[in-house]
């Protein structure tokens, strides 16, 4: 797919940019009469500061400090006032008067406790704050190149965990907040930009009909349509206290972003960000080549050969005395005993495959803005491009997005404001996430089994297709060249989203702010899948071309009216706010299908014969009351009480209303009289609070009773009836969760050190589950409100200035442990067996964490026949031999059968990490950012197939150190090769064998910039850096990426890898350039 | 600052949305939010609901294996293992509470009932037609009222659902007795008489008709013993002379025959690949049929020596009836069909036909020389010579007899034995079993007792 505009060549748009800019700013060039010198120093150590921004308040004239932090600019006359600003001081002002020299001193910004945060319809002192509420600034996240913020917010805040199981460019990583509540709803956060609050919506991104679920390509971020680049801060509301303001949709926690808009009286700010770089595979796993694939795959058939034919007894029947382990010499003609000729006489040919699927990719983005505003306007204007290229070739991300924020006082009491978002996508995608036998199959995984023996490439340059693992014979089994597969396969995605809103907010009798907003959310998807006929599945001697057309679009729209009260009386301080707010949503989707292409010309419906279609059209809508008080006495003693209601068409319609409550206190004990003395105490809060939320994202019509075709026969024709198929559930309703959180924010030594920790039970009740029900109602089974799961846990963050001065070095330090476990599931408690990619292997049962994995315990490896002969009956292992694996006799009663299942871990980890150490010096910034999970165990599907000992694929490289004899037992872990393990050990039965260590310490980020002194009187800021991404990881996991998770939106099966597209390590070069 | 307030009143005022705004409805699938709002589509729920009769768990199979290869007519004859291992089971009065035949008796019986109280439920609320809504009321009592009949007659004691679930905490799951349902479905029945027409025309034909509801009726005043009332509802049926005996016997049964003159109720069926097909073919006469699968495919059931023998000689039915080569080749010609599909039979099954008025018309009366008349009429249609109170044996085991060979593979026989008393003796010796192994009722599905945790009593 080509691009969709001229500027898709970075070095045009920079061109186009430069030359913007400079027009621009000649527009703003005017004599000025008065000259004014002086220094700006740092409060702290009295050292001149460097690059210091000075600008003409009111106007867009400014310069910046030198190296020394000298000055010097000219203004119009002694009414001018000048603003000094630097990244990480206090802004201040100075009028001009009658001074010709002004000195100014900046004192570092640190009281993080004196900011501003945003929380649901409003904003607060972070020090009045009285529930756990995570704030995040855009410095904090400027240094990682993503397409989305959330990517960004991986390790950088405790209690959200954010996985990227997926490296696809725009793929969706996973985010989660304090834990996953919810079986069979969502689990994903409410995102709400600028007060709207955004469906993530992955519905509207259709399936391949023919293609597994569980196989799909991950899904497009739908947050990819808001550039990062434009975001001024992001909250997260983590507790039910802060979240229940927004009811029914609070429970998996809230997250709020505030983009960024124009600075009223800030003269005009141009900015223009960008970055280039390149990404390469990152954490590949090593593989067998030729000549260790030979030597276990001889070893699995001669182990298979002697075990059920004993060829070297000469009283055996089938005695062979031409046996030799490494030919075919008087074997007999059976596919598991004999070895593939390819082995037997190989050629030298060793074919590293995932050498031949990966190439460098690349990653970019440009992004230019504008802002400022006068007295009673501001504005802010951005586009950007963003433009990604994946490791694996083929697969590319483009993005394009605008953006408009206004703001106006029409008069002194009211203000109206617009703030549009415009994003446009086009993403080609590639089937990574799935195993070699998917339809498609999966790229990777069909390099990672392909033979090293096997030619790539035909002799007239086309993908080597016939000779494929099939015709190696001797038991091998079918994959598919991945260079066919990257050839045959074309499939992309498009999204067009606008989203926005405009408002108008009434000041009047003083206290009292009235605010009516209107917010709208357009999304819609293009979507196209063909497999040409070129690709020959597994050994096929023909195409089986399918091609598929889907489009999707989806409207949301938001009408809120608020009512605010503000007042201060004395030492009490009181804020309420009462709204009420309806919100509805539109989906449609469309999809065609067309077979029998005749060849691989058109890759369009058109070229084939259509022979399927659907359209489905779905509506949710949702109209709310909320109300919220908040007193404080002093500053010292905080209270807030907040309550929303929620009626949604998706709830039953006995039980449409849901009511959410919630309060929280706070003491700052820090400004009680007791604790003057104390002064290196600058901030002691203790804070407490209880709430009830809800999770909305159930079906849209899971209440409703549905009715299908039950026809009967009257006068010998044919009449239509119907019957009800599935039970109307008058009671349906959201899941409830109602948590408790007891939080203690600190800040001392001048704010130098300051930080919160927090402990959080959580308990979601009223899960959604199909349960059975009596058949009286005529129905088997009813979508339910039961069952309960807990999450708890704690998180503490923590900020330090280490050193300030010339040198600076800050740390930020974030953990959380969250503890997963059900409480209650059906009427009979029975637990919940879910089937993910490859059979049974989860179970979600009482006591344990949600989609835990199921299966047989790994005790070992027999190393003799004797203590296989003492060992439980193993009734799934006809025929064990020394160096197959012993399994655990969980229950103890002598034999091993189904019930020796048991718990062999779970995806979630026991706790999260993230440390960034910042550095500056002069004109130097150094970031270094590592983060990590603990205790995440991950289901290793690939091992079927890369690990199992029968050695028909490539393997991993550590099952060079199988079991080979008692007296060269390996590394004591891997069992011996054996073709037919199935009739004898058993050894890759479902057990924990599969199950990995998932624990990762990633070096994720290290970013050097240097701020350029000024260089120029139109060029206040200017700072280039080099960045590097995922330099580096310590796992233990044998796979590409210890965070794969294959069906991330399945919350039963968590966790399996069978094929994923890998995570990539990014070199960037980058300018931010202000004028 | 009084605009201000106006305005903001005003605004208040536009958003507070009415109801309607959050009760929406499925828009690409049909459902209860938008269905049962006019006659036409109260009309395509009640035909809905006959559907619910060919069910696998209802006359589309299970009643049969339940009821008439459980009697002395019929024999499991898909063998004893695999998917036929349950069947075999209940013909030898072996079963078990977690049979799968139980469970889709249970199951799909009361799938249809939630589709006639679907309709009970909601058609007073909905204004049309008062004579056409009148007919569907009587329509979808008599489908109630049959079904809830088969669950008595097979369960003995079963929930009583009367209305529509609209959420599972109004789920019915107290049993009642079986007199309880039976004065249940006499006040149904009795109200579908006078709501139902006499007959239909044209495209119509095949619904319940007054006649249908009278003559269940009857049934079911018999099973009570409450003769006089069955005499009365029978009598009455007699003398609309709505219907009558066809001439010849061998008449009543194949497509051609269906809804004749003798027909109170059939399920309709149609051949041709469109799902409506019958496999009444296929389950009695498995040695003609095209499906070469034994089992539960198939379920094919035998005719029993003991049956064949009940014929008295030179009774044309049973030539009509039964296909013998005395060896290795019998099986039920009343359903054969020459469907090409398996499974897709054109034939209806009878429910009630006038034969068995009469028979049950005598039965109320008890022995009188009226009986007699009613028997011999029967008699006389397969060229029988008429019995009177001198013929030997007694009135009851010669009018049970009558009904057996008369009624033979119509799923009469099992109520008949057991309404005259005769099942723990009849099977005993058939089977060569202890008469306390003969249940007179089946067991409650185990999947219904674990689910209403302790609220369900297993039969004893």
């Amino acid at each position: 797919m080509k691009a969709f505009l001229p500027i898709h060549e970075p070095r045009i748009l920079l061109k186009f940019f430069t030359t913007f800019i400079v027009l621009f700013c000649q527009c703003f060039l005017a004599l000025a009469d008065i000259e004014i010198g002086g220094q700006v120093t740092d409060e702290d150590n009295g050292a001149g500061l460097p690059g210091v921004s000075i600008f003409i308040k009111g106007t867009s004239r400014g310069t910046v400090t030198d190296v020394n932090g000298d000055y010097t600019i000219r203004v119009p006359d002694g009414n001018a006032t000048l603003v000094f600003s630097f990244v990480g001081y206090q802004s201040k002002e100075e009028v001009v008067g009658s001074r010709t020299s002004i000195d100014v001193v900046l004192s570092t910004d640190v009281r993080a406790l004196e900011a501003v945060i945003v929380v649901g319809y409003g904003t607060q002192q972070r020090a009045e704050v009285t529930g756990a509420i995570a704030s995040i600034s855009a410095e904090q996240i400027r240094d990682i190149p993503v397409v989305s913020f959330e990517n960004a917010l991986q390790g950088k805040v405790a209690g959200v965990n954010v996985s990227l199981p997926s490296g696809e460019p725009g793929a969706a990583p996973q985010i989660r907040v304090r834990g996953t509540g919810s079986i069979s709803a969502g689990n994903d956060p409410l995102y709400v930009i600028d007060g709207l609050p955004i469906s993530r919506n992955t519905n509207l991104q259709t399936g391949v009909s023919q293609r597994r679920s569980s196989f799909s390509v991950p899904k497009q971020n739908p947050l990819a349509a808001l550039n990062p680049n434009n975001i001024a801060s992001i909250e997260v509301l983590k507790d039910a206290s802060s979240a229940a303001i927004y009811g029914s949709r609070g429970s998996n926690g809230v997250v709020l972003i505030t983009t960024k808009k124009g600075e009223r009286d800030g003269g005009t700010q141009v900015s223009f960000n960008a970055y280039s770089g390149i990404q390469t595979v990152t954490n590949a796993p090593d593989l067998m080549n030729s000549e260790e694939l030979i030597a276990y795959t001889n070893d699995s058939r001669n182990n298979n050969y002697l075990q059920t034919y004993d060829p070297l007894n000469p009283a055996s029947e089938d005695y062979n005395p031409q046996y030799n382990p490494e030919t075919n010499a008087g074997r007999p003609n059976i596919d598991f005993i004999l070895i593939p000729d390819k082995y037997v006489n190989w050629d030298g040919t060793d074919t590293d495959w995932l050498d031949q699927i990966f190439d460098p990719g690349s990653i970019a983005s440009y992004n230019l803005s504008l802002g400022g505003g006068s007295e009673r306007f501001s504005y802010y204007l951005s586009g950007g491009y963003y433009n990604e290229k994946g490791v694996v070739e083929g697969s590319e991300f483009d993005r394009y997005t605008l953006k408009t924020n206004l703001t106006s006082n029409l008069t002194e009491t009211l203000e109206i404001g617009a703030n549009l978002n415009l994003a446009f996508s086009d993403n080609n995608r590639l089937p990574v996430n799935a195993p070699y036998f998917a339809q498609p199959p999966g790229i990777v995984y069909a390099a990672m089994v392909h033979s090293p023996v096997i030619k790539p490439y035909n002799e007239d340059g086309t993908p080597n297709q016939t000779d494929n693992q099939s015709f190696l014979l001797g038991g091998t089994t079918t994959a598919d060249n991945p260079l066919a597969i990257i050839e045959a396969v074309d499939e992309s995605i498009q999204n067009y989203r606008t989203f926005g809103n405009v408002y108008a907010q009434l000041t009047f009798l003083e206290d009292f702010t009235f605010k009516t907003y209107v917010g709208l959310d357009i999304d819609s998807y293009q979507q196209s899948f063909y497999r040409g006929n070129s690709l020959l599945y597994r050994g096929a001697s023909q195409g089986d071309p399918y091609g598929q057309s889907s489009g999707s679009l989806g409207v949301n729209w938001l009408w809120e009216n608020t009512l605010n009260y503000a007042k201060t009386i004395g030492d009490h301080h009181i804020n309420g706010i009462i709204g009420y707010t309806a919100q509805k949503q539109r989906d449609e989707l469309s999809l065609v299908i067309a077979q029998s292409f005749p060849d691989d010309q058109v890759k369009t419906i058109s070229g084939g014969i259509v022979t399927g279609g659907n359209s489905l059209q779905e509506e949710w809508s949702l109209a709310s009351a909320l109300a919220r008080f908040n007193y404080s006495f002093k500053e010292r003693y905080l209270l807030t009480a907040s309550i929303r209601s929620d009626r949604s068409s998706r709830f039953g319609s006995s039980n449409q209303t849901g009511v959410f409550p919630s309060v929280s206190a706070g003491w700052r004990m820090s400004t009680e009289p007791f604790m003057a003395d104390l002064t290196f105490i600058n901030e002691l809060k203790l804070r407490a609070s209880y709430g009830v939320t809800g999770n909305f994202e159930i079906p849209n019509y899971g209440a409703i009773g549905l009715l299908s075709a039950t026809n009967y026969v009257l006068n010998n024709q044919i009449v239509n009836g119907v019957g009800q198929i599935t039970l109307t559930n008058e009671n349906l309703s959201w899941e409830t969760t109602r948590s408790l959180d007891i939080g203690l924010d600190v800040a001392f030594l001048d704010d130098r050190i300051y930080g919160s920790i927090d402990y959080y039970v959580s308990r979601t009740s009223d899960l959604l589950l199909n349960v059975t029900i009596p058949s009286s109602s005529g129905f088997e089974t009813a979508l339910t409100n039961i069952g309960e799961v807990e999450n708890k846990g704690i998180e503490f963050s923590i900020t330090s200035r280490n050193l300030t001065g010339a040198f600076q070095w800050s740390t930020d330090l974030n953990f959380a442990a969250n503890k997963n476990k059900v409480l209650r599931l059906g009427p009979a408690g029975d637990p919940i067996l879910s089937v993910g990619a490859a059979g049974l292997r989860h179970i979600t049962r009482i006591g344990d964490p949600i989609g835990s994995y199921y299966g047989y315990v790994v005790d070992g490896i027999y190393q003799s026949q004797a203590e296989i002969d003492a060992a439980p009956t193993d009734e799934l292992a006809p025929d064990p031999q020394p160096g197959d694996i012993r399994f655990k006799d969980v229950n103890g009663d002598g034999t091993i059968t189904s019930d020796d299942r048991t718990v062999t871990g779970s995806y979630f980890p026991d706790f999260t990490y993230g440390i960034t150490n910042r550095f500056r010096y002069k004109q130097f910034d150094l970031s270094v950012f590592i983060q990590g999970v603990e205790g995440r165990e991950v289901l290793n599907l690939t091992q079927r197939h890369l690990l199992n000992g029968e050695a028909n694929f490539n393997s991993y490289a550590i099952m060079n150190e199988r079991w080979i004899s008692a007296e060269n037992p390996g590394n004591g872990e891997l069992p011996r090769a054996d073709r037919n393990s199935a009739i004898h050990g058993n050894n890759f039965r479902e057990s924990s064998f599969q199950v990995e260590d998932g624990s990762y310490l990633r070096l994720r980020n290290v970013t050097l910039g240097y701020n350029f002194p000024a260089i120029s009187k139109f060029i206040s800021q200017l700072r280039v850096y080099v960045s590097g991404t995922n330099l580096f990881m310590k796992t233990d996991y044998l796979g590409f990426n210890p965070e794969v998770n294959l069906q991330p939106d399945n919350s039963l099966t968590p966790g399996e890898d069978y094929g994923a597209y890998p995570l990539a390590k990014i070199y960037t070069l980058g300018v931010d350039i202000s004028f | 600052m009084k605009k201000y307030t106006s305005f903001i009143y005003f605004i208040i005022l536009l958003t507070a949305c009415s109801e309607d705004f959050t009760q929406l409805s499925p828009i690409s699938q049909r459902n209860v939010g938008n269905f049962f709002s006019n006659a036409a589509d109260f009309e395509i729920a009640v035909d809905g609901a006959y559907d619910g009769l060919q069910l696998d768990g209802t006359y589309g199979r299970t009643y049969l294996l339940l009821m008439e290869m459980r009697s002395d007519n019929a024999n499991n004859a898909g063998g004893q293992s695999g998917l036929s291992a349950s069947m075999e089971e209940i013909d030898q009065f072996r079963e078990i509470a977690t049979a799968t035949e139980l469970q889709t008796a249970w199951s799909d019986s009361y799938e249809a009932i939630a589709r006639c109280n679907a309709i009970l439920t909601q058609i007073e609320g909905v204004d049309f037609d008062q004579e056409q809504k009148d007919q569907f009321m009587g329509e979808t009592l008599f489908i109630r009222s049959l079904l809830y009949y088969n669950l008595a007659v097979v369960y003995g004691n079963v929930p009583l659902q009367l209305s529509i679930v609209s959420n599972p905490e109004e789920i019915e799951i107290d049993q009642v007795t079986s007199e309880a349902i039976y004065t249940q479905i006499i006040g149904d029945l009795t109200t579908a008489m006078e709501l139902l027409p006499a007959g239909y025309t044209g495209e119509d034909i095949g619904r319940a008709t007054s006649g249908s509801a009278a003559a269940l009726l009857g049934k079911v005043y018999l099973t009570t013993g409450n003769y006089a009332e069955a005499e009365t509802t029978l009598r009455g049926l007699v003398n609309t002379q709505e219907y009558s005996l066809l001439p010849n016997y061998a008449d009543l049964w194949g497509a051609a025959n269906e809804n004749n003159a003798e027909s109170v109720f059939e399920i309709q069926y149609k051949g041709g690949g469109q799902g409506e097909g019958s496999g009444y073919f296929e389950y009695f006469a498995q040695q003609l049929g095209r499906s070469g699968g034994v089992g539960g495919g198939n379920t094919p059931m035998g005719v029993t020596d003991d049956l064949i023998a009940a014929y008295e000689p030179g009774d044309l039915r049973f030539d009509a009836t039964i296909f013998t080569n005395g060896d290795d080749t019998t099986y039920v010609k009343k359903y054969i069909s020459e469907q090409i599909t398996p499974f897709d039979g054109e034939n209806n099954w009878v429910v009630i036909r006038y034969a068995d008025v009469l028979l049950m018309l005598a039965e109320a009366l008890g022995e009188t020389p009226e009986s007699y008349d009613l028997i011999n009429q029967v008699r006389a249609r397969a060229g029988l010579p008429a019995i009177s109170a001198a013929t030997a044996g007694t009135f009851e085991e010669k009018l049970l007899h009558e009904r057996r060979v008369e009624l033979a593979f119509e799923n009469q026989r099992w109520t008949d034995l057991l309404r005259f008393g005769m099942a723990p003796d009849m099977m005993a010796e058939q089977l060569d079993i202890p008469e306390s192994q003969v249940s007179l009722i089946y067991p409650i599905p185990q999947r219904e007792i674990d689910v209403a945790s302790g609220q369900l009593l297993q039969n004893p």
